[in-house]
């Protein structure tokens, strides 16, 4: 009994001891917690691959031209101003002067010339120091980049590319500091030099990033001293975190604590749409989906009112199409496809399977911009069942999925894309033009239309906005005529934060702009 | 005794290289790679390939496999995929924060159950036996992940006493204090199946050995009860408790890896499921390297531990 007692005595005092240890530790006035989904694995913009090191880094580098607060849209960044010849080929930017890296060198042509090349270019001294994924994906298509003068950088393109400064605003397009790469080697990836509102400050691995505010940003004062990163995978752990004030800001507040946020007196919830869809691929070149009317009657037949309600809890925005709607590119006449299984039915009996038939649906546990991939193909796989349609859910690991992907033996398939900007040429033409059928690229639904081919090219030639718009909104139709996948839905992002946190917005793109914050 | 050592010591080098090959093997023959994983749906063929050949993953797999060994002999775990640090410092770096959750846990459930099982063998069928044994079967039962939550809502959300996650204060923390409110949580949810398995163990062993002629002579010259308990009975019940507490400690170094998850621990678990996600194989080969390391060390230790608990245990 004696020794019951004692460790009793002992779990009593031990708590009793650091109970007030606890609630003394509140962080200063000027840092700002932010918890994390996932640790940041490299802050070199052009090595990221994933959201979360794009989150951070994002703050210490930036881009030539960017995204302004609330929307996509293309505005000056580093570069003032900038104009297009003619045939689309050469985009001369007229950069800002006397901005400085962080290091105290300044930001020049040269600057742009160096962050851009050495990714693309095999010959480049500091090509070999890092992988770079999507070099080819944005790169691929510039000739060279040209110093005009210390001001003036022209990027020469291969074939004409409307969407060029929308590639202008991706991270791997960052101006990241030629002199601290050629000091710091490989180790840049760990310690970034750029010209943005924070500056790096330190790393500890598992624990935190920590950046500091730059005193000389050239756009605002920044009102935050300290940025402190924290990865916390769990869910819960990150809300009880913020609820009990060890953090100011959390990101992906999972659906099913969507409400508890909200009913918090310490907390403010914020959504955001973002550019993202969420879509169930479907094999256009497979029997018996290679009749479009199979692919509208799983459209009518999907209730994704209940998915976004009763799985997503809200967090998303129904899709009618791969372009976010209320952007520039969307055709705003769209209606999503009503939930109708009548009109499921019959329209299956005219396209001679009366009694249904049997599928695969493949969907991955998780991945990025998956949502919540399994409860939402299971979802999906009754409504399919209620109008005939056998469903067989086979669940995999994001890595073996994508490999899976490439055999071209889907049927049924659950994938998203989050192309992070608004234009329409960055979702459709890698998602739906016959070119990019996988795997040579990322059209995974084996989709081909040959009009829709047409009017995404003549789009990609066009650099007027006015005339783009048009050809996508066409482009559109098509799509809800000639339906590629079943339209599920648009991330709307969640973000929770203390009430001391001011002046925090989410941003479509995903990224986490912590420089407009003030600390109360 | 030092032959013995020795041996066992040189056995290490064929257990690891096993080890190396069988998890070597898992992770090539899994389905994707790093360069799949790193490029995402985005990815296109002409990509992909530039950047498996970039990665040197183009080889064969026994190529890859003996150059990554050559390195490892050298002393060099080579460099992770995806932080392009070296892999030996990043894992040593966080084996630390794993060390002081897996020994926090490992003396809670030894002491716990110890306690628990004692109590339970000198009052068998007693309210407090009875409630040991219910909370054993439910300890036994809980994932740690549902636990650990549990806990957290309790402790951090609701009274707001502990932590929830990390290993020191985000700012301005650091001292041992601060090291041992974020321990609590972590260290309770994983100890708390090791406690209950230890706490039955030596309940059973406790009962058979105090049932032994020698106690009931004790008990007649007139020793104290409680040295009749722990000198008399508890050293001789100790050999298969101990047995059962090596084990132990291999399974909370395994276990870690989901309590590091949840409670955010900057351990070596939640950096070798980043790296299994990632497919960053030289990153997991480390992290496995050095548990089982870890693991074959602290079956020795207990090896050794046999002789000191009983003297007529000799190594041949």
């Amino acid at each position: 009994m004696r020794a019951g007692a004692l460790v009793q005595a002992l779990v009593v005092a031990i708590i009793g001891l650091l109970g007030p240890a606890i609630s003394a530790s509140a962080q200063p006035a000027g840092t700002l917690v932010v918890g994390l989904v996932a640790e940041p694995v490299n802050l070199d913009p052009a090595q990221v691959t994933d959201l979360n090191s794009n989150r951070v880094g994002r703050r210490v580098v930036e881009t030539l031209v960017t995204f302004p607060e609330e929307s996509t849209q293309v505005v000056p960044g580093l570069a003032e101003s900038w104009t297009i010849s003619k045939d689309g080929l050469r985009y001369t930017f007229k950069l800002r002067r006397g901005i400085t890296f962080h290091d105290g060198t300044p930001f020049n042509a040269e600057a742009v010339k160096f962050s851009i090349e050495r990714q693309f270019d095999p010959e480049h001294p500091f090509n070999k120091l890092g992988k770079y994924p999507f070099a080819n994906y944005f790169f691929g298509n510039v000739k060279a980049v040209e110093v005009v003068d210390p001001s003036t950088v022209e990027f020469v393109l291969k074939e004409p590319r409307a969407s060029f400064l929308t590639i202008l605003t991706a991270a791997a397009a960052s101006i990241v500091s030629p002199a601290a790469v050629k000091k710091l080697g490989a180790d840049y990836a760990l310690q970034p030099v750029g010209t943005g509102p924070f500056r790096y400050a330190s790393w500890d691995r598992g624990q935190r990033v920590v950046l500091e505010k730059n005193p000389s940003y050239w756009r605002y004062p920044v009102k935050v001293d300290r940025v402190v990163y924290r990865p916390i995978v769990e869910g819960q752990a990150r809300l009880t975190e913020l609820l009990t004030g060890s953090l100011d800001l959390v990101v992906d507040v999972p659906p099913d604590f969507v409400a508890q946020v909200e009913q918090s007196p310490k907390a403010t919830l914020l959504k955001q749409v973002g550019a993202h869809v969420w879509y169930l691929g479907i094999n256009n070149q497979k029997k018996p989906f290679d009749d479009k009317r199979v692919r509208q009657a799983l459209n009518y037949a999907v209730n994704k009112e209940a998915i976004v309600r009763d799985v997503l809890k809200g967090t998303g925005s129904l899709s009618r199409g791969p372009v976010l709607p209320a952007t520039w590119g969307a055709d705003s006449g769209l209606k999503p496809y009503p939930y109708d299984p009548e009109r499921a039915r019959k329209l299956l009996a005219e396209a001679g399977y009366p009694s249904g038939f049997s599928t695969a649906l493949w969907v991955p546990e998780s991945g990025s911009g998956m949502q919540s991939p399994v409860p939402m193909s299971t979802v999906i796989q009754s409504n399919l069942k209620a109008v005939g349609i056998t469903v067989s859910l086979q669940t995999m690991e994001w890595g073996a999925y994508l490999a899976k992907l490439r055999t071209k033996e889907q049927e049924l398939f659950a994938l998203s894309w989050m192309a992070g900007n608004e234009d329409p040429d960055m979702v459709m033409y890698p998602l739906l033009h016959s070119s990019q059928w996988t795997p040579a690229g990322p059209n995974r639904a084996l989709y081909k239309n040959e009009r829709f081919d047409e009017l995404l090219h003549q789009a990609r030639l066009t650099t007027e906005q006015g005339k783009r718009a048009a050809l996508y909104r066409e482009a559109q139709r098509i799509l809800v005529d000639d339906p590629p996948w079943i339209f599920i839905d648009h991330e709307i992002q969640t973000a929770a934060h203390v009430k001391r946190v001011q002046g925090f917005k989410l941003h479509p793109s995903f990224d986490l702009r912590v420089e407009t914050i003030s600390l109360k | 005794m030092r032959r013995y050592v020795v041996r066992r010591l040189l056995l290490l080098v064929p257990v690891l290289l096993g080890v190396s090959v069988i998890i070597f093997m898992v992770l090539h023959l899994a389905p994707g790679d790093p360069a799949e994983i790193m490029l995402g749906s985005q990815a296109t063929q002409a990509d992909l390939e530039r950047l498996r050949a970039e990665l040197g993953l183009t080889e064969p797999l026994y190529v890859q496999y003996v150059h990554w060994l050559g390195l490892v002999a050298r002393g060099d775990l080579g460099r992770s995929i995806w932080m392009k640090r070296p892999v030996l410092a990043e894992v040593l770096g966080r084996f630390k924060a794993t060390l002081v959750l897996t020994g926090a846990a490992l003396v809670l459930s030894t002491v716990g159950g110890l306690a628990l099982g004692i109590v339970s063998a000198i009052r068998p069928n007693s309210p407090l036996d009875r409630l040991s044994a219910m909370a054993s079967l439910f300890g036994a039962s809980m994932p740690v992940f549902w636990l650990g939550i549990v806990l957290m809502v309790i402790f951090a959300l609701w009274l707001g006493w502990l932590p929830a996650s990390g290993m020191f204060a985000p700012y301005g923390g650091g001292t041992v204090m601060d090291l041992l409110a974020h321990l609590a949580l972590p260290a309770f949810t994983l100890a708390a199946a090791s406690i209950t398995i230890i706490a039955r163990l030596t309940r059973s062993t406790m009962l058979e050995t105090l049932g032994q002629d020698y106690i009931r002579t004790a008990r007649a010259k007139g020793v104290v009860e409680r040295a009749v308990v722990l000198r008399h009975g508890l050293k001789n019940a100790l050999i298969p408790i101990v047995t059962v507490v090596g084990v132990q400690a291999g399974y909370l170094l395994g276990g870690a890896v989901l309590t590091e998850t949840v409670f955010a621990w900057p351990g070596v678990g939640t950096l070798m499921v980043q790296g299994i996600l990632a497919r960053d194989f030289p990153l997991v080969q480390g992290c496995v390297l050095v548990v089982a390391l870890s693991f074959v060390v602290i079956n020795l230790i207990v090896d050794l531990l046999y002789a000191w608990l009983d003297p007529r245990i000799r190594y041949e």
